[in-house]
């Protein structure tokens, strides 16, 4: 369940301030979702196809 | 409506917003319009009182499109991250076939590869803190090929395996047991390991991110011959405890590419060995750095690096987003809450830049003027 925090929700007041005056409030808007690696690697070769044990 | 679907932890930096997703350990850039449609998604107890909220907003909203969007990306976040199946195999000692040694941070190190090909994964990165005599091991690594799979051991207990031509998977979690054990410290400890090098001036440092091939390490290694000391290369480590980056022991690895820029600069340049490993990946130098003073320091900012021929210096402050995007597809981050509430305070209080650059007494004028004006 979301935690109640109103100290972190952004009000209509605040978005359209920070959107400017004429920005669509309700249009989508932008998101990226950014997901980490699993495990810690190295960097990965320029070309993975490459086999250095053959 | 489902609240279950909201993030876990939120901040506002510089006008975006970062959400973090427990169960799938991920990380949204939002800006404040979609910040605002998922609060009100996520208040709301019906699907009908979202509609007439957006269209009392907007009559001529398209409320389907927005309804779509936000409950696709709410599912996208919280898709559970998947474990990997318990592998136990058990320790085979017959691979035991080449021994190396090497002694960092008083710690020697034991590492056992079953052929020079094995060795080659790992060993050239840290052929520097090899040693020829020594009292005691204070820990044992074994990596040996296996039916087309690399295992790796830590004092004889499988650390992990991986297909032999996923061996940067191997060369990643050698990195990181080879980290806890010079710094005494268990894997659990670290907010992450991010995928970048790490310079210092002796009061704070600086991490450098930037997509394969902007030039990292290359510059890593400019400024390591204009008075700053490297910290890590390729990976950085961030501990819990005290949020400092802490010292990475392996060589920089610099590609063929960026050989005749260092060659004039870096007087033993030319006399290291040249490494051909997996040939599409080139050959490669690796050149070992001194040992900054302290082994930790406090990150202040964050450099978007970005090499380009015959470029003039620039210094300018970039989004959040835009140094994340870089940054979090190509780094481990702990799945900890409490690591990730961390990384996520870090976050706010950086400098984050990106730099364009060719000429390195500029590029190293400008990065002592940061460093002078981050340590005020």
């Amino acid at each position: 369940m979301k935690q109640e925090n109103n100290k972190d929700k952004i009000t209509r007041k605040e978005a359209i301030s920070k959107m400017g005056k004429y920005a669509a409030l309700t249009a989508v808007g932008t998101f990226v979702i950014l997901n980490p690696l699993k495990a810690q690697v190295s960097s990965l070769p320029a070309d993975p196809g490459g086999n250095p044990f053959d | 409506m489902n609240n279950s679907l909201a993030p876990t932890y939120e901040k506002s930096i510089g006008g975006l917003w970062i959400l973090w997703y427990s169960i799938s350990n991920s990380y949204s850039v939002i800006d404040a319009n979609f910040k605002f449609l998922i609060d009100s998604y996520l208040d709301v107890t019906s699907k009908a009182e979202f509609r007439a909220l957006i269209l009392d907003e907007d009559k001529n909203a398209n409320y389907s499109e927005i309804e779509n969007t936000i409950s696709s990306y709410l599912s996208n976040c919280n898709i559970p991250t998947t474990h990997a199946e318990v592998d136990l195999t058990s320790f085979d000692s017959s691979h035991r076939n080449l021994s190396r040694y090497y002694s960092i941070n008083g710690k020697v190190i034991q590492v056992n590869y079953d052929s020079e090909l094995v060795l080659k994964t790992v060993h050239p990165s840290i052929a520097h803190c090899s040693i020829s005599t020594y009292k005691s091991v204070d820990t044992t690594f074994d990596i040996y090929l296996k039916n087309d799979s690399l295992f790796l051991f830590k004092d004889e207990s499988l650390i992990t395996s991986a297909p032999k031509l996923e061996y940067h998977k191997i060369q990643g979690k050698f990195i990181m047991h080879i980290l806890c054990t010079i710094h005494d410290k268990p894997e659990s400890d670290w907010i992450g390991t991010f995928h970048g090098s790490t310079i210092t001036d002796g009061n704070s440092s600086i991490l450098i991110v930037g997509a394969s091939g902007k030039g990292k390490s290359t510059l890593c290694a400019l400024l390591t011959a204009n008075g700053f000391n490297l910290l890590a290369d390729d990976v950085s480590p961030m501990l819990s405890k005290n949020k400092n980056i802490y010292f990475n022991p392996g060589a920089i690895s610099i590609k063929k590419g960026a050989f005749k820029i260092l060659e004039p600069i870096i007087n033993s340049f030319k006399d290291l060995p040249p490494i051909n490993f997996n040939k599409s990946k080139g050959t490669l130098k690796y050149l070992p750095c001194a040992i900054p003073e302290k082994l930790h320091y406090a990150c202040h900012a964050v450099i978007l690096v970005n090499y380009r021929d015959k470029s003039d210096t620039i210094i300018e402050q970039v989004s959040v987003k835009k140094m994340l995007e870089t940054l979090i597809p190509d780094s481990w981050l702990s799945p900890n809450p409490y690591h990730a509430k961390q990384f996520i305070d870090w976050l706010g209080r950086i400098k984050i830049y990106e730099l364009t650059y060719s000429d390195i007494k500029e590029v190293a004028n400008e990065i002592s003027i940061l460093f002078k004006s981050l340590n005020n």
